[in-house]
Order: C-alpha cells, then structure tokens, then sequence
C-alpha cells in the first residue's frame, strides 16, 4: 500500500530492482544515522543547496506559486516547508543554532519517520523550478529534493518507476527497454506510416557511420508519441540531413537526473559521448524530452568525463533557425485547429527555448493561443521530474497536480469545439497529459511540437 | 548595568558579531557551484545581471510581479530601515547637520537639524508601522502562518520591541532623558578609543540602555539567523543569475534548397498520380 | 510478493500485477489475469490483440508501439480501451504476460 502515517508515496523498487542500477539498501536501523552521513557530504560539495538551506526567510510567496500546493493544498508541499523537511535536519546536525535551541529554531532530530516524509513530499514535487522563479532570492527547492531523492537512493528507497526506468536504460540504453531489432522494426513501420499519412518516402537510419547529425529522440516517442518521431524525421528528410539515430542511446530522457546524479546520470551522459565518437558525427540534435534536455544541455558540460567535441542543439533550435532564415516552406492551415502552447518547465526556465517554441508554433499552425500565465511563468503538467505513477492513490495525486494545468488549457477556450489541440513538447508532460486531458474533459488532444512542424511542411 | 551593557558588552558584540559573519560567509564559499543551473530566458551580458540582480535587491523585483502587498510592506520595510541605520551615522556622525555639508543647497545647520529630526521621525515610525504589518500578515494569513515558524515570529517581535523603545526616545520626553546626538557621539568615540564611559549621564537613562543592549544582542545572533539573507540573497542570485549563451544553431552539411530542388522525399511516382 | 496459482503452476507477479517470468504464461494465466482485471470473459478480439502482443514480443523483446497493435489487430484504440479497460500498457500488455512499461508511459 503506497501510503505511510496517511502520507501518498509511490510503490517502492525491490532490492532486485536496485541492485540492477548498483544500490544494495542500507537496513532500517542503520538508514537514519547514514542519511546524515550522505547529507554531511554533500552540503559540502552543492552550494546550491547551502543557499536554499540557508537562506528562505518563509515570505510565503511560493505557496501560491506551486502547482503542487494548489492542487493538493497539504502544508507540506508548500515549497519553503518541502525544503524545511530536510532543513530541520540540516539544522539539526550541522549549524550552531539548531544544536543549541532545537526546537526553538526548528531543528529536529532524524529518524526513519523522517525519511518517510522525504519519500513521499519529494516525490510531490516536479522540481519544475517555478518556485525559483518567483521566490525574491531566487532559492531552487528543485536543488533540495534532488539531494533528497539521492540520499533516499542511496539508502535504498526509490521508485520502481525511476529504478526500472533507469534499469532499461542500462540494459538497453533507453528508458523503454527497446532493443536494436525493435527499434529498427519501428522505424520501418513508421516510415511506411508516413507515406500514407503525409504522401512523402522517408528514410530513419539507424547507427549510420559518418552521419553528420546525430538525432536523440525519446524513447516514449516509440510508444506513444509516434507524431514526433515521424515529424523529426519528416524534417530530417525535408532539409536533405546526413543524420542517424543511435541504437545505444536511444533516448533522450535521463532518469538519472532525477534520482541519481552521481551514478546513473553520469554513466548516461558517458555512454552518450561514446556513440557520438563511435558514429563519427558532427552535431548532437536533441530531441522533444523537457528534463533530458536540461540534463544534456546544463549538465554534459560538467558531468562528462572528457571534453565534449561535439555541439549539442535542440531540434526546436534548429527547426526555428531554419524557419527565420526562410529556408522551409510552410503551411499553417494544415494545423487548422485551435492550438495553445504548454511550455515545458525545463525548456522555459532552464534551457532557454522560450522564444524558438514560439516561432514554430506561429509559423506552422493558424490559430494559437497563448494560456496564462505563459512561458517561464508557466505552471508544470504536474508530472515534471517523472512523477507518473500509475497506482491508484498516486493517480489520484496526479489529477490534483494537473487542476492547475487543466483550468488554464480551459481559460483558452480552444477545447470548446472538442478539436483542440494542447501542443506539450516534452515526453513526461505529454504522458501526464494524455491521460489528464480525458480526466478533466478538456476537449483537446495532446501533441508535440515536431508533430505539428512534420504536418505542415510543403513538399513540392 | 550600565558597566556590563555600556563598556564590556559591546566589544564583545563586535567580535561575536564579525566573526559570526566571516564563519558564516566561509561555510558558503566552501561548497561549489557544481552544474550550471542559471535560471532562463538568461541574460547575455554581465550588465544585465547586474541590473536584474539590482532590480531584485532594492526594488524586490519577484515580490512585486507576484505579491503587491507584501512587496510594499516589505519594501517599505527595509526602506525605512536602511534610512534609520543611515540616519543613526550620519545623524551622530555630524550631530544632525548633515545636510548643511551638501555643497550648493545653502541648507543652514538649524534646518540640517529640523530635516534630521523630521527624518529620523518618519522613518522611525514607519518601520514600527511595517514591522508591526509583516507580523500581523504572519499570524493572520494562512499560507504563511503555514509555513512560518516560532522563531520566525520571535524575531518580528525583538524588531518592534528595538524599534519600539527607539521610538519612545524619539517621540517622548520622559524617555529621552540624557539622550542627544551628542551624547551619544561623546559615548560611541570613548568607546572607539577604549576609554571609560560609565559615569556618562547617557548610560543612566534605562531606555537607552534597553534600546542599546537589544541592538547588541541582534548583532550576535545575527550571523546565525535568517537575517543572513542580506549576504544570502547575493549569493543565491550568484548561483541562478549568470550570463549564457547558447551554442550557434546551424546543422552541418545541410543545404535545404538543393535538398527541395533534389525532390527527396517526394515519391517518384507522385506526379503521375497526380495527374489522375 | 503478489502471486497466482494456475493449474497448480505458482505464478510470480511484481507490486502492479504483471508477471516476473513471461515464459510461464499460457492461456489460463491469461485468463486469470483476465479476472483480476475484471475482464469477465475473454472473446476472440481479446485473444487476437493477446497473441499479436505475444507474437511480437517474441520476435523483438519488446512492446509493438500502440499506433502498429492497433493496425495490425484491427482494431481502434478506442475498441482497444474498451477491450482492456485500463488501456494497452497496463491491461492487454498485463495479461499477455508482457512486463510492465517502463519510461515515460
């Protein structure tokens, strides 16, 4: 049962599942006093997250500034006391005033109750970063809860969904355990798909040596985002690119990231490099995954452990160059429909993509509409940092954390016909939004950005 | 009393409260900034960090796009205190004729005098009104008594009792027995020249005494509490406010006019069907 | 561990029902996974989207993607929802035996 002392939390990886990405659990005795330890160690190496230790004076403005706390109103998912849950620890063991007047000052005592609180509010929040945003000194609570989720993954509690995700990735170099032959097969069916869609022969090589471009796409692209796969490569084969899609990193997500920086993030971004050495290519081309892009595009530089020889852009990047430059010829009533725009939180706050998502979407649909708030005020799908647990009360939660979504996709007015189209270029928001959609009776279908460029390229 | 609060205490306030700082500045230097995570739409040139981090400082740029009230309480706030601090200096440092120092104003030193005062008034009162504001904002609205602590509160009240009987001295006579600029000048200069000062009449006032003793006792908590965020705030920004520039977009080999003038991707057999 | 007795066969199923060994399915698995689904009765269009799964697991070690299941059965995503009431991942891949979907599903 996902739930302790009345708090959600999602279903727990098995040691078998753990020892797949190299942790053996610390048993329950010992978790308490080794939690310190790890926290001990690495307040010493993130400043990050000594500010945010450090340095909220509890104004209150992120409250109502979190997608999290409005759809679940629990105390606890306040962004100045989700990062007060490890603060008081912090307090506790490492500052002068916590050890002297305790409580006074709100320090507490570590226990396994303690960690259970981590488990469950930390995986609450989809360390969108919106609270940075706002908060007057600009503290990343995002910051907090990755250390926490590292300190209860090396203890050994982790979701099975991060754990297992991050076990495929290992096995197969993607998140959705795809081997070679099945990602081929894919492609091949894909490319058939494409002439009957959209009248145009295209070709997704696979490890092709001495290609220029390297593409990355998401490996749920392969599942359920089928229209951004084949909107890359409709683009790919539209500008004549020497591109290819590796077999061993065919993914552009980093669960990593999320749980494990230390190991499973770094050893990613290590077997990323290796397959751009091996193919020969040029420049690295991100796909659609808003928390992959961030780790690619903030975090190769100083994770990767040789110097990186290649240029990493994102296809948004260089679809909106090519589109300001003239070079692509465009049909906006192709995507006829009405159309908002969900800004991924990673792409709007962390990675900068705010104004190319815009000069897309205005040059390839013919009615958009822009939600409130927008771009890096934007609210998260409620599934940022892979929060996508499919058990019953996590579901539920999950409902919640999209209310906020859900009434701004409504405010738009673009599902009253029941042909909306709710573009959300990110893997995690489109599997939080595929579902939420129908929950909360949007009246909109849920699509990528590449989607909508794929469909209005002009062939001849 | 007036021995321990007046002579001793305030050297060791200053050691405590300069070392405090220095340790708690140092525990922030230690740790790095490991990855880069700069908050975008980022900013491409150091001026403009500089701005936005200037921005945030002294006009709270955060709170005023997403919280009026509080912004103006808060900016308030700390306005009057920067001006009473600033006012305690140069109002003891010149005996209130600071403004007659201003070159080309031709203000007179009684009026520097009556400006100081009026001043110092103002401000005194103002920062009582907003503090008293911050906590009754604390204790009524729900989303921050959710995340307020006690100490949080405490430290509310410890601001208004200092503020509180600074003002008594202001407004009161009773309360402002022996306290002037000079005296208090006569007091601050003895004590930066390490020599006697418990027979000023200065110590014997009570509310003087309470004012001071409270201040001293800011100074040494002060590096081990929230107050910090003075330092904090710049560090913070340091972390998620930097320049960056994005990698040049551009795909390598790629010619898309030939690629259209080569027909790829069209199928051969399409003009014909074309036709039917 | 959850687990399910067919045929006096002990079946090993993870925390959300879907089996450890997929070399132990057979048909009556099925059909008692069918029943923890809530499936009542499973009908010919069932047995055509379980096979096709199972089919192509076989071959490629992998789940066909939905929009490929949904041409190569026939069958509508829609019918396919009203089929496996909890969808193509979580009921008809479930009672294939096939595991449980990792990523961002």
């Amino acid at each position: 049962m996902p739930e302790y002392n009345g708090m959600v939390q999602p279903v727990r990886a098995t040691p078998q599942e753990l020892s797949k990405i190299f942790v053996e659990a610390v048993p329950d005795e010992q978790k308490p006093e080794k939690a310190v330890e790890y926290l001990d160690s690495i307040r010493k190496k993130f400043r990050s997250f000594v500010m945010a230790m450090e340095s909220c004076v509890k104004c209150g403005q992120c409250a109502e500034n979190c997608h999290t706390y409005l759809g679940t109103r629990d105390p606890n998912n306040i962004p100045a006391n989700r990062t007060e849950l490890i603060r008081k620890i912090y307090r506790r063991y490492f500052t002068l005033e916590g050890r002297w007047f305790g409580k006074l000052v709100g320090a507490e005592d570590i226990s396994l109750d303690v960690l259970e609180q981590w488990y469950s509010y930390f995986y609450q929040c989809s360390q969108c970063r919106r609270c940075a945003h706002v908060c007057p000194f600009g503290i990343d609570t995002c910051e907090v809860t990755f250390i926490g989720r590292q300190i209860l993954h090396w203890l050994g509690i982790a979701p099975k969904l991060h754990a297992t995700t991050a076990g495929g990735m290992y096995k197969t170099g993607n998140h959705m355990t795809l081997p070679k032959p099945g990602i081929i097969d894919t492609l091949e069916f894909l490319a058939e798909e494409v002439v009957d869609i959209y009248g145009a022969e295209i070709e997704f090589p696979v490890d092709k040596p001495d290609s220029d471009i390297l593409y990355i796409p998401s490996s749920a692209d392969f599942s359920l985002n089928e229209y951004t796969l084949m909107g890359a490569g409709l683009f790919f084969n539209y500008i004549g690119a020497n591109w290819t899609i590796p077999s061993t990193v065919t993914e552009a997500g980093n669960f990593g990231f999320l749980f494990d920086q230390y190991h499973t993030q770094r050893s990613n971004v290590n077997k990323l490099l290796d397959a751009a050495h091996e193919l020969g290519i040029k420049k690295i081309v991100w796909g659609e995954c808003g928390h992959g892009w961030r780790a690619a595009k903030m975090y190769i530089p100083s994770l990767a452990d040789r110097p990186v020889r290649w240029p990493i852009t994102h296809i948004h990047d260089e679809i909106a160059d090519l589109i300001r430059k003239g070079e692509l010829k465009i049909d906006p009533a192709k995507n006829y429909q009405p159309v908002t725009l969900h800004d991924p939180c990673n792409y709007v706050r962390a990675c900068g993509l705010n104004d190319n998502m815009r000069t897309i979407i205005n040059a390839v649909t013919s009615d958009f509409r822009e939600m409130t708030p927008n771009g890096a005020d934007n609210f998260c799908c409620g599934g940022g940092s892979g929060i996508l647990f499919d058990d019953p009360e996590m579901y539920q939660r999950r409902i919640q954390l999209s209310q906020k979504k859900a009434d701004q996709v409504r405010a738009t007015g673009i599902g009253k016909d029941g042909n909306g189209i709710l573009c959300a270029p990110c893997s995690i928001c489109k599997a939080q939004l595929y579902p939420m959609v129908e929950e909360h009776e949007l009246g909109v279908e849920v699509k990528g950005l590449v989607d909508l460029v794929g469909k209005a390229l002009v062939w001849k | 009393m007036s021995l321990i609060i007046g002579q001793i205490l305030p050297y060791i306030t200053i050691t405590l409260f300069t070392l405090g700082v220095l340790y708690r500045l140092g525990r922030w230097v230690g740790p790095r900034i490991v990855h880069n995570i700069t908050l975008s739409p980022w900013m491409k040139t150091n001026t403009a960090v500089t701005i936005r981090v200037a921005e945030e400082a002294f006009l709270f740029r955060n709170l005023f796009r997403f919280d009026k009230v509080l912004w103006l309480g808060a900016i308030l706030m700390h306005f009057s205190l920067l001006n009473v601090l600033g006012g305690h200096v140069v109002g003891f440092g010149t005996l209130g004729k600071q403004f007659a120092f201003i070159p080309g104003l031709g203000i007179t030193e009684d009026l520097s005098e009556q400006m100081s005062n009026l001043l110092g008034s103002v401000f005194g009162l103002l920062l009582l009104l907003t503090l008293l504001f911050l906590l009754y904002r604390r204790l009524t609205l729900p989303k921050v008594k959710l995340v307020s602590s006690i100490s949080d509160n405490l430290w509310l009240v410890f601001l208004i009792l200092l503020v509180g009987v600074g003002d008594l001295m202001r407004f009161f006579e009773f309360a402002a027995t022996n306290v002037d600029y000079k005296a208090v000048q006569d007091y601050l200069v003895a004590l930066a020249l390490f020599k006697p000062v418990t027979d000023m009449p200065l110590l014997s006032n009570y509310f003087f005494l309470t004012h001071f003793l409270l201040v001293q006792i800011l100074l040494i908590v002060f590096p081990f509490s929230k107050l910090m965020h003075i330092f904090g705030m710049f560090a913070e920004r340091w972390i998620i406010n930097r320049v960056y520039k994005d990698p040049a977009p551009g795909l390598p080999n790629v010619d898309v006019a030939a690629a259209r003038l080569a027909g790829i991707g069209v199928p051969s057999g399409d003009a014909a069907e074309e036709g039917v | 561990m959850p687990c399910l007795t067919v045929n006096g066969v002990e079946i090993e199923l993870d925390d959300d029902g879907f089996m450890i060994d997929p070399d132990l399915w057979n048909e009556d698995v099925a059909r008692a996974l069918a029943s923890s689904e809530g499936i009542s009765k499973l009908k010919e269009d069932h047995w055509k989207v379980v096979g096709f799964l199972r089919d192509y697991f076989k071959q490629y070690h992998l789940a066909p993607m939905v929009r490929k299941l949904c041409q190569e059965t026939g069958c509508s995503l829609r019918y396919i929802y009203e089929l496996f009431p909890s969808g193509p991942a979580q009921g008809a891949c479930k009672l294939a035996g096939l595991p449980k979907p990792t990523g961002c599903v």
